[in-house]
């Protein structure tokens, strides 16, 4: 059996890994000369930056894309961070920045900024959510449904974890998508650190699939895939066609719904019509990280800081901790992240400038340099489809099957929402999941 | 080189420009320095850079 991967990005490398273990003959097909996506790493003055995730795994060594390297027989290193999340508020319960000073705390110390009416409704509400979960509004509205929130701390948490995890703010969130996360965070734990970054995953992948006798092939681009009856046989890849039983797309519902169109004729009586209406309604998440360099610590540890009381940064990371070698000797690599809503897109520049204004606040008393700012969004974006808009991975023709961050599992934040994804696929195309 | 509406800021190009030439915030300017190599054009994305088309 023959497969066929477009794209070699994490979801590619993940399914084309999966399928070469189970004995297939797998190919695939990267449009650039580099592999990886927007998950691998970008040299740059000596820092190993990325091409776009923030060196990080939300679930750790434990978690879903963690349990998917190993089952794929991926040999990759990942650091539990410790402390997990830090949350930075101000030293003063009325202040509503950190202009006059701030406290590091942890994640589950929030509740003391809560009144002690919240605070007796949280106890509450943390134990009773688990067997009933909340459905059917956003985050934001449930939080101001159930809890009177009177200083918007909740909110501002709220914002700032949806920010960091799924670029997305509290009002965009689905509540039902956030609870799945935080039994995810029960099930899995808190976030860890892959040694070698971004890359260290991408080149264990690639190793499996060498000795698997796959191929990849970088500058060559899918032009299209070609249909007969309902059912995928293959795809021109760099102007030659390209036979296979099994394709499978890491570029998106959207853009993989392109490449069959060329194949009008038959694609009728199979839902395509409806197909294309979900595919297109996915919207994109947009986001900004901005790369920081610093001899001294400015995070402090290997885990999350949330900034919920910052204009625009939702969070950072400072992974050079836990590898070293993520930046030159004696220095630091620092990673800030921040949501940028559809409305603001067109204004980037000011949404970096209130970034880096966020930077000058948080780290009022430390020394760094900006290294580097990106800027995601569109047909690069932080998640093709913003988390809790997923249609999963199959489409209406068989043998086509959708991973990537366009076509993530429930309640996976980022590269765990890829990998649970992934995982799904394997099932379905194998029966099983592979070994 | 130029670069056109499809840019969405990501760097890739800036870090495998050669010559440095160019600069990205929130999207991406080839500055004077460029030599027109179009290696950047090849590691985008998102088919953000053209050659110009000389007039």
């Amino acid at each position: 059996m023959k497969a066929v991967v477009i794209g070699a990005g994490l979801g590619g490398l993940l399914s084309a890994a999966g399928l070469a273990k189970a004995g297939y003959e797998v190919e695939v097909f990267e449009s650039l000369p580099i592999t990886g996506g927007r998950f691998t790493n970008l040299e740059y003055e000596g820092f190993k930056l990325s091409t776009g995730a923030l060196h990080m795994l939300p679930h750790g060594p434990k978690g879903p894309l963690a349990q998917l390297l190993s089952k794929v027989g991926a040999e990759v290193k990942i650091v539990r961070s410790e402390p997990q999340t830090i949350l930075r508020v101000p030293l003063e319960k009325e202040a509503r920045d950190y202009k006059k000073g701030f406290l590091d705390i942890p994640f589950n110390d929030f509740p003391t900024r809560l009144s002690r009416k919240d605070r007796m409704k949280i106890a509450y509400l943390i134990v009773s959510t688990r067997k009933n979960r909340p459905t059917g509004s956003s985050l934001k509205t449930w939080i101001k449904a159930q809890l009177k929130d009177e200083d918007d701390w909740l909110v501002k948490l709220a914002d700032s974890f949806c920010g960091w995890a799924l670029s997305l703010t509290s009002e965009e969130t689905p509540v039902e998508e956030v609870f799945e996360i935080i039994e995810n965070l029960y099930r899995y734990g808190g976030p860890g650190i892959p040694i070698g970054g971004c890359k260290g995953i991408i080149d264990a992948l690639e190793s499996v699939l060498e000795a698997k006798g796959a191929k990849i092939h970088t500058k060559s681009e899918v032009s299209k895939i070609l249909i007969e009856n309902g059912k995928a046989v293959g795809v021109i890849a760099a102007g030659k066609k390209i036979e296979a039983e099994l394709v499978i797309s890491n570029i998106g519902h959207p853009g993989s719904a392109r490449l069959c169109e060329g194949e009008k004729e038959n694609l009728e009586g199979v839902g395509w019509t409806n197909y294309l209406k979900q595919a297109k309604a996915q919207k994109p998440s947009a986001g900004i990280k901005i790369c920081l360099a610093a001899a001294e610590p400015l995070v402090g540890h290997s885990g999350v800081l949330l900034t919920p009381y910052a204009k625009r940064i939702n969070g950072l990371d400072e992974v050079s901790h836990v590898d070293p070698t993520l930046a030159p000797a004696g220095k630091h690599l620092t990673m800030s992240h921040q949501h940028v809503s559809p409305e603001r897109i067109k204004f980037l520049r000011e949404e970096i400038e209130l970034g880096l204004q966020d930077l000058k606040e948080i780290f009022s008393d430390k020394t760094y340099e900006v290294l580097f700012i990106q800027s995601y969004h569109a047909d690069w974006p932080v998640n093709r489809a913003a988390s809790g808009t997923d249609i999963g991975n199959e489409t209406p023709i068989s043998g086509l099957y959708v991973v990537g961050d366009g076509a993530k599992g429930r309640g996976g934040i980022e590269v765990e929402g890829v990998a649970l994804g992934v995982a799904q696929t394997l099932q379905k195309i194998l029966g099983e999941s592979p070994e | 080189m130029r670069v056109n509406k499809n840019c969405v800021g990501c760097g890739q190009c800036a870090v495998f420009c050669k010559k440095n030439a160019i600069e990205v915030l929130g999207r991406a300017r080839i500055t004077d320095s460029c030599v027109e190599c179009g290696l950047c054009a090849s590691y985008c994305p998102v088919k953000a850079i053209e050659f110009e088309v000389s007039t």
